[in-house]
């Protein structure tokens, strides 16, 4: 048997997220009362579960400040708000990482700061677009037509595509794009100015900004105004162009600016 | 159509144990033996192995050589669960805080970072010392160059403290009710107050919202007060922080407040 102190120690650490998530009553009366006060029947409607069942739980939740009983409706405290606030971000995280799974688990993350691995939740309504068997560059091309439509584009680019600067420098020419941020390692870097058309075009060019950083990135992190792609590595090393994640969103934004801005100091 | 939020599974399958949460947190640090995470946690080696086969079976961990290690996705889901688990302690350890009290003007941002104050202390007014809060805010305005400011209610020591910010080229930025505007300003020199809303080191916006939070940002610290749930402002609580994270998180409210009004 495992000691009492050492049982005890374990109970106090995790007992507040054990009452929460454990129970399915519980979770779902909180859940359940976030976007407005419920009553009763409203409750049974929505549980699927006896009145008596929904009052046990009802009253736990009381006794826990967690929701009050104003007239006949149950109402999250301010307490019960703040925590269904966040149990929300937690599924929500979740489901993010769900929408998925193979995204995540197959790529080195380690370029990812811990912070934004923990708001996930931002990029809960991201594509991810996989190229095929039968369409390789099913990926790229969807990220070229992306690109096309923007008129500033800041991106982390880990790695020397001459395919990737040559649409760069074409969206440039025509001129749709306007400004044209680009973070990368001293060793690409090196790479482009070694490509006497890449050196005059790209870092000739008055609408580029050349951020260089020592460290070599894991992360291809594509930042504009109205979408964020990012494609990264497998944890072997290699750079993986056939998986694409896309963010529309105003949230998914937010996380793509903050990744971006991790890197650009 | 109002949206409908689950728990999944998985959520519950490595909340329901205690035991399996802290192997997670042992393996996240390094990959560890049984024997390693038998002798670091006290746990007994029965527990112990049957939870890591559990876990091994759900592909969260995996086994090389006669180490465990944590994967990657059980991982992000770890620290999740531990970002979640700070929130809800934090919430319960200031539940006086929120609790009867108006957080309507919290941003839904605001509320699911509310895990960056978790340096706060919560400075509480006593019978002896019936000003605490008070003082408390005054002394870190006095030490401060620039200050950022959410007023609900106007406190007379007010305009005098901003003037002296001024007085010595500070900024200070507040959101004030629109009805208070006057009471401040003709507090304060009129010959200082205009040369510093011309050099911008004076910014005032005025709402004819409700304001039901009192925020205040100084250079090193941050208060955050609330209005009590029947409208009064409570005077003898103020959650109070100096760490650079709750700064942030202030900010952040700070601007959010401002766009709103």
């Amino acid at each position: 048997m495992t000691n009492l102190q050492t049982k005890q120690e374990l109970n106090n650490e995790f007992k507040n997220i054990k009452y929460i998530l454990t129970s399915t009553m519980r979770s779902k009366l909180i859940l359940a009362m976030y976007n407005a006060p419920r009553n009763l029947e409203e409750l049974r409607n929505e549980l699927k579960k006896p009145s008596a069942t929904i009052l046990h739980g009802l009253k736990e939740l009381e006794t826990k400040n967690i929701i009050n009983k104003v007239q006949k409706q149950y109402q999250l405290t301010s307490h019960g708000y703040l925590l269904a606030t966040n149990m929300i971000k937690l599924i929500e995280n979740w489901t993010s990482i769900n929408n998925n799974t193979a995204f995540w688990d197959n790529h080195d993350l380690t370029d990812i700061p811990q912070e934004l691995l923990k708001n996930m939740h931002l990029l809960k309504d991201a594509t991810y677009i996989t190229s095929t068997t039968s369409d390789l560059s099913n990926a790229f091309n969807k990220y070229l037509k992306l690109i096309s439509t923007s008129s500033e584009l800041k991106i982390i680019m880990p790695i020397y595509s001459e395919n990737h600067i040559k649409h760069m420098l074409e969206l440039l020419k025509k001129n749709k794009l306007k400004y044209l941020e680009l973070i990368v390692s001293e060793d690409i870097l090196k790479s482009i100015k070694s490509n006497k058309s890449f050196k005059e075009k790209l870092l000739g060019n008055k609408k580029v900004k050349i951020i260089p950083i020592k460290k070599n990135l894991k992360i291809f992190l594509t930042y504009s105004p109205n979408f964020i792609s990012m494609t990264l590595f497998f944890k072997d090393g290699h750079y993986d162009d056939s998986q694409i994640l896309i963010g529309e969103s105003k949230n998914a934004l937010k996380w793509g600016s903050k990744l971006y801005k991790k890197y650009n100091k | 159509m109002i949206k409908q939020y689950d728990l999944n599974n998985e959520i519950k399958f490595f909340a329901k144990s205690e035991i399996r949460l802290k192997i997670l947190s042992e393996l996240q640090k390094e990959p560890k033996s049984v024997k390693e995470l038998v002798n670091k946690t006290n746990i007994t080696y029965s527990s112990i192995s049957s939870n890591l086969v559990k876990l091994e079976e759900r592909d969260y961990i995996t086994k090389k050589k006669n180490k465990y290690h944590i994967n990657t996705l059980s991982e992000i889901y770890y620290n999740q669960l531990m970002e979640f688990k700070n929130s809800v302690d934090l919430i319960n350890n200031f539940d006086e805080f929120w609790n009867k009290h108006n957080i309507n003007q919290l941003s839904i941002n605001s509320m699911q970072n509310i895990n960056d104050l978790k340096n706060s202390e919560l400075v509480e007014t006593t019978p002896l010392d019936i000003y605490r809060t008070h003082n408390t805010i005054k002394e870190n305005i006095l030490q401060s160059n620039t200050i950022k400011a959410i007023f609900p209610y106007l406190h007379p020591d007010y305009p005098q403290l901003i003037e002296n910010i001024i007085e010595k080229n500070g900024n200070v930025e507040i959101i004030i009710p629109k009805n208070m505007f006057n009471g401040i300003l003709s507090e304060i020199d009129k010959g200082k107050r205009k040369a510093a809303v011309k050099n911008g080191n004076l910014k005032v916006h005025t709402t004819t919202n409700e304001l039901n939070v009192y925020l205040i940002i100084c250079d090193e610290t941050m208060s955050l007060g609330l209005f009590k749930s029947d409208g009064s402002f409570d005077q003898n609580r103020l959650l109070t922080s100096s760490c650079e994270k709750s700064q942030k998180w202030a900010n952040d409210l700070f601007n959010f407040i401002k766009d709103e009004v």
